[in-house]
């Protein structure tokens, strides 16, 4: 008997706990972020017109609009504008500093994770001086206030980008998602 | 350890109290926050509205492609996005939290197009040349956005107030084009890409190409021997461009003599100081004149 | 003790100051050159050709004029002091005006008791470098001591005129749409490097060649060079420098020299190079003949290219700056030579140049272009 009653108490603390995890289980996020730095991008330039693309642009142009998106997911994490610089002009230079100020002045930060974007050139101008590209990009996108996350998913979204070159690099001019292309 | 365990499944009140917290809380949570719709099409720097029932106060967060917000409000019916919150066209993705979140995406469209971005190349053409103009027109609407949906741009080539070409291009994904021929005739050609309202004008200068042939006249005088040449042209008769250098080189006496001149109204001239019998020719990019020959001063 | 050593030292300094004002114990290098300067005050006695040639030089060092001035024996009646201080510091803003004498080296070509001829090797400190200049001095013995002669006649004045400037100019008019993507769009000047050549010297390498400018607006053109390993990567990278004519009016042609003083060519590749043509403002005018070019043999024995530059203009060229490209018979560039001009070149006057061609390429010359950049005060 006094064996059973001194199991009474730990019991309901058990209990307790296990209540607490039970609450928790439902409560837990289905995804684990972590820091994440890869982007994954492909391109098809097989389209592009009038003027193709050569094989060195094609290049140039991957690996500029992979960092550019490292970078974009980096400055919206961080909450800093800086990783933007040199990467972005124009509207899409203007629209991700508005963005990265606006999240600091409300406690705001957005995470993008996995990325995979599948880029197909539309246009090409006869001079060189503007590409046009329509990406399909595949990632994890999180949102938190403070530390409390408030939105996750993953997703899909259709951008329509321009990019122009730069002094030794493409730039991202223009970087509109759409519902569909 | 077992033992305890067994205890605790062996409570039947135990586990319907914990159960019944769980339920509970799940529906308060989904009471708090009922029915979410997003804006169908919104329209970039338009007001919208996103119903969303419940009744409570709750947090709106509205992250887009230029913002990321965060407001009170209540869950009355509708909540109001103001139009300065929706400028950008894109992906907006809208989140009210109570003791839980829920979230809407919806995409903003760009409006009607009252800008034109016009790339025209090359800024310098030489006359007389196939498909070496071309142009590129994208319209923006007020907030920068890409109008993707198809309109037309007319396209307009003019030399001083003479219609060259005339071609309306349909954009397609937001891009217009054009290529076309330089004129025959050096000067300005000025070019216009123009919709609805709006219009941009660009100008080309079309230039003569290589001089086709350079004759060159000189005489003595007091200061030595003044050279010029004839109006420098091009072979379709263009007069080649002021500024252009013409080398003057005059060889005699075992000594050269050079002197770089620009072409200035169609001539170029140079003093060239010799006293003895020279031989002066003149050379301008890869053409070269004929030769003069001055005797002793 | 105590007062003993101040006193010792007291004493020795005074000495030793004595000594080196003095310039007893001056190191004057090798006997027979007279070199360095002496404080005023503290000259020897002119009584050799040396002693009279460094205590004038020393005067023009530290721009005692009236000393210096005194210490010539004047042959020309025309010689005066205002045209003997133009003629050492320079005048119209050309280059000797912003120079000063470093150092300078003296030796003898001939003496007999009556007159001595030295020949001098001036080095001056430039805004573009140090330049070193040699000349021939004469010396005189008179009235118990040696004096330079100094017999330079002042240069002719211009004279007065209107010369009526009717030379191009390009603006560039930057467009009245603000930053709007596509309103500035007036494309960079097209520039083509038409040859490269690339050289051992000395311990170093050399990349030359020649670069046009084949549009019909001016450039302001710039050459990078990179210089390759057999795995592909980068050595060195380095620029032309001013051995290059960096304004380039349509179809003008300008010799271009890269140096790459601590590569040696037997590590390089290949070359990489990288042109930049900018649109500038600019001017057509000055116009500069460059007259009466010859290869000749320099005071040193050294093989130079002379010429005088004629200013057809109406403005001063404050500072020319002559570049030559010289060529072997199959036309290729072999070297490029490039020489500032100390005096200003005035308008509708001229001045002579003279570029050196290194000995070992001399024998390979065959043909020659020259060019003359300027930098003028004040201009664009």
């Amino acid at each position: 008997m006094q064996h059973r009653t001194a199991n009474t108490r730990p019991s309901s603390r058990l209990v307790s706990a296990l209540a607490s995890i039970v609450l928790l289980a439902l409560m837990t996020p289905c995804c684990v972020f972590g820091a994440d730095t890869t982007v994954q991008v492909m391109l098809d330039s097989s389209k592009a017109n009038p003027r193709t693309i050569e094989a060195l642009t094609g290049r140039s142009l991957l690996r500029d609009y992979k960092f550019a998106w490292a970078n974009l997911a980096q400055a919206l994490e961080t909450g800093s504008p800086a990783p933007l610089s040199g990467l972005f002009a124009g509207t899409a230079r203007t629209w991700l500093n508005d963005e990265v100020g606006s999240q600091a002045r409300s406690g705001l930060t957005t995470r993008y994770r996995n990325q995979s974007h599948k880029l197909e050139a539309v246009f090409y101008a006869p001079e060189g001086d503007v590409i046009e590209l329509h990406d399909t990009a595949d990632y994890d996108l999180q949102i938190l206030d403070g530390s409390k996350t408030i939105h996750e998913e993953h997703v899909v979204v259709r951008y329509v980008v321009l990019m122009t070159p730069g002094a030794d690099r493409w730039v991202v001019r223009q970087l509109q998602s759409v519902p569909h292309f | 350890m077992s033992s305890s365990i067994s205890t605790v499944w062996a409570g039947p009140s135990v586990r319907r109290g914990a159960l019944i917290i769980v339920l509970l809380l799940t529906a308060i949570s989904y009471a708090q926050i009922g029915d979410l719709r997003a804006p169908s099409d919104a329209i970039a720097g338009e007001p919208a509205s996103i119903s969303a029932s419940g009744g409570s106060a709750a947090t709106l967060y509205l992250v887009g492609p230029s913002i990321a917000t965060k407001r009170d409000v209540k869950l009355e019916g509708q909540i109001r996005l103001a139009a300065q919150e929706l400028q950008s066209a894109g992906r907006y993705i809208a989140t009210v939290c109570a003791d839980a979140c829920r979230s809407v995406a919806f995409f903003v469209e760009p409006s009607k197009p009252v800008h034109l971005t016009f790339l025209m190349h090359p800024s310098r053409a030489p006359v007389g040349e196939n498909d070496v103009l071309s142009g590129v027109a994208l319209p923006f609407d007020e907030f920068r956005n890409l109008v993707l949906s198809p309109a037309t741009v007319d396209f307009q080539l003019k030399v001083k107030d003479a219609a060259l070409m005339n071609h309306g291009a349909s954009t397609q994904d937001g891009i217009a084009w054009f290529r076309t021929n330089s004129g025959r005739s050096a000067g300005v050609l000025q070019v216009v890409a123009s919709i609805n309202d709006v219009s941009e004008l660009r100008v080309v200068q079309q230039v003569a190409s290589e001089p086709c042939s350079l004759r060159i006249k000189g005489q003595r005088s007091p200061k030595g021997i003044l050279v010029q040449t004839d109006p420098v042209r091009d072979c379709g008769g263009n007069p080649v461009p002021d500024g252009t250098v013409v080398t003057f080189t005059a060889k005699g006496d075992g000594q050269i003599s050079t002197v770089d001149a620009p072409i200035k109204q169609g001539v170029a001239r140079a003093q060239m100081t010799a006293s003895g019998p020279v031989a002066i020719s003149a050379a301008s990019g890869v053409v070269m004149g004929n030769e003069l020959r001055v005797g002793v001063q | 003790m105590n007062r003993a050593l101040p006193i010792v030292l007291v004493v020795l300094t005074a000495l030793l100051m004595v000594v080196g004002l003095s310039g007893a114990g001056r190191s004057a290098g090798t006997v027979g050159i007279a070199s360095g300067s002496a404080l005023p005050g503290f000259a020897e006695k002119a009584d050799t050709p040396e002693q009279s040639l460094g205590s004038f030089l020393s005067d023009i060092q530290r721009r005692n004029w009236d000393r210096a001035f005194s210490e010539v024996e004047k042959t020309n009646g025309s010689v005066d002091e205002a045209s003997f201080i133009q003629e050492w510091m320079g005048a119209n803003g050309g280059l000797r005006a912003f120079s000063n004498l470093e150092r300078y080296e003296a030796r003898p070509l001939h003496a007999t008791d009556s007159e001595a001829q030295m020949r001098v090797r001036l080095q001056w400190t430039t805004p573009v470098g140090p330049v070193e200049d040699v000349r021939d001095f004469r010396l005189v013995h008179a009235a118990g001591q040696w004096k330079v002669v100094w017999d330079q006649s002042p240069a002719p004045n211009v004279p007065a005129q209107v010369i009526p400037v009717n030379y191009l100019r390009w603006d560039l008019v930057p467009g009245s749409g603000g930053d709007e993507w596509g309103s500035r769009n007036v494309d960079s000047p097209h520039v083509r490097i038409v040859s490269m050549n690339a050289v051992g010297s000395g311990d170093g390498s050399v990349v030359m060649g020649e670069i046009v400018n084949e549009d019909t607006i001016p450039a302001f053109v710039n050459v990078n060079a990179t210089l390759v390993d057999a795995s592909g990567n980068a050595i060195d990278d380095e620029s032309s420098f001013d051995r290059i004519v960096h304004v380039l009016l349509p179809k003008q042609v300008s010799p271009y020299r890269v140096d790459f003083s601590r590569v040696p060519l037997n590590k390089v590749k290949s070359v990489r190079m990288d042109v930049k043509a900018a649109l500038v403002p600019a001017s057509s005018d000055p116009v500069i003949g460059v007259m009466n070019q010859k290869l000749d043999t320099d005071v040193q024995g050294g093989t130079v290219l002379r010429g005088d530059l004629l200013n057809e203009s109406g403005q001063t060229v404050n500072i020319p700056h002559v570049i030559v490209s010289f060529y072997d018979n199959g036309g290729k560039v072999v070297w490029v030579s490039d020489g500032y001009v100390e005096r200003a070149l005035l308008p509708q006057s001229s001045e002579p140049f003279a570029v050196e061609i290194p000995k070992s390429l001399a024998g390979k010359v065959q043909n020659f272009h020259v060019v003359v950049n300027q930098y003028s005060l004040g201009r664009s």
